[in-house]
């Protein structure tokens, strides 16, 4: 069976957003990054670390929309990507790798989560994990864009 | 009730405070970690707390209440990403009472606090 890497992470950004946020968003078709800035104001990056499975992967949202996500998962307005903004970007890469990491361990596929680093700033530089090719998903609720970067390494010499 | 929360994401204690109070649960303190938490274990009578956290996480930190003689009875609910099989045998081995899996909503979460209590 050809296990597709991508799918649990889009799968828990759908979940993620729907339960603890109460929002649909939909996705658009990936692509492939060609540096390392993001397209967002804030991001948030986590480490994955697994026999077989190892990389990083970071959501990154402009920041109008990110304000518009904090108001709807926590009830009060942010006007700037304040410190309570900055820990609920962290907090949310972090549900979405681990609802990952969830459907990975029913294959078989196991990793070890590291804590999430949240990196602010218009146009700012995301260093990722590994220098593999970085796959950019674009999701958005409304008028509200924000993107999923993923990085993986697949370590073939190890058994999964 | 004195109920503690702890995790180290200050917008997960305050959804997870939010969804307490307004279900009438008025008596809460938080703490980021788990020797945070140790500090402040005073009166508590329910435990929810996250996995992974610095300095001492989740799980470090029930084994250390369940160590205690004063503590060890303490309910406690385990609120965390850490969704697969293995971590949930091994958390409700450590003697968590619940377990939760983020993400979550607040039915969710009442619910398991209710049954939580009520033994
Ligand atoms: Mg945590």
């Amino acid at each position: 069976m050809k296990i597709d890497y991508i799918n649990p992470f889009n799968n828990a950004v759908f979940n993620a957003m729907d339960t603890m946020v109460g929002i649909q968003v939909s996705r658009d078709k990936p692509y492939l990054k060609k540096d390392n800035y993001t397209t967002g104001d804030i991001t948030g990056i986590m480490g994955m670390a697994g026999n077989y499975l190892s990389g990083s992967v970071a959501l990154t949202f402009p920041e109008q929309s990110i304000l518009k996500i904090y108001e709807k998962m926590i009830g009060e307005s942010a006007d700037s990507l304040s410190s309570e903004v900055q820990d609920m970007v962290g907090e949310l890469v972090n549900i979405v790798v681990g609802g990952a990491k969830t459907e990975f361990t029913e294959l078989g596929i196991s990793y070890q989560l590291s804590i999430p680093m949240v990196v602010t700033g218009p146009k700012h530089v995301i260093k990722h994990k590994y220098e593999n090719p970085i796959i950019a998903i674009p999701f958005k609720w409304e008028n509200n864009p924000f993107t999923m970067e993923i990085s993986i390494k697949l370590l073939s010499q190890a058994k999964k | 009730m004195k109920v503690l929360v702890v995790d180290d994401s200050v917008t997960m204690r305050r959804i997870i405070i939010n969804s307490l109070k307004s279900s009438g649960y008025d008596d809460l303190v938080e703490a980021g970690d788990g020797i945070e938490a140790l500090a402040n274990m005073e009166g508590v009578e329910l435990v929810l707390t996250d996995w992974n956290m610095p300095n001492m996480d989740g799980l470090t930190f029930v084994k250390e209440l369940k160590q205690s003689d004063v503590y060890k009875d303490i309910p406690i609910i385990m609120i965390t990403t850490e969704g697969g099989k293995g971590e949930v045998i091994e958390a409700l081995k450590q003697g968590v009472n619940n377990y939760i899996v983020k993400p979550f909503d607040k039915d969710t979460l009442l619910d398991k606090v209710k049954k939580t209590i009520s033994g």
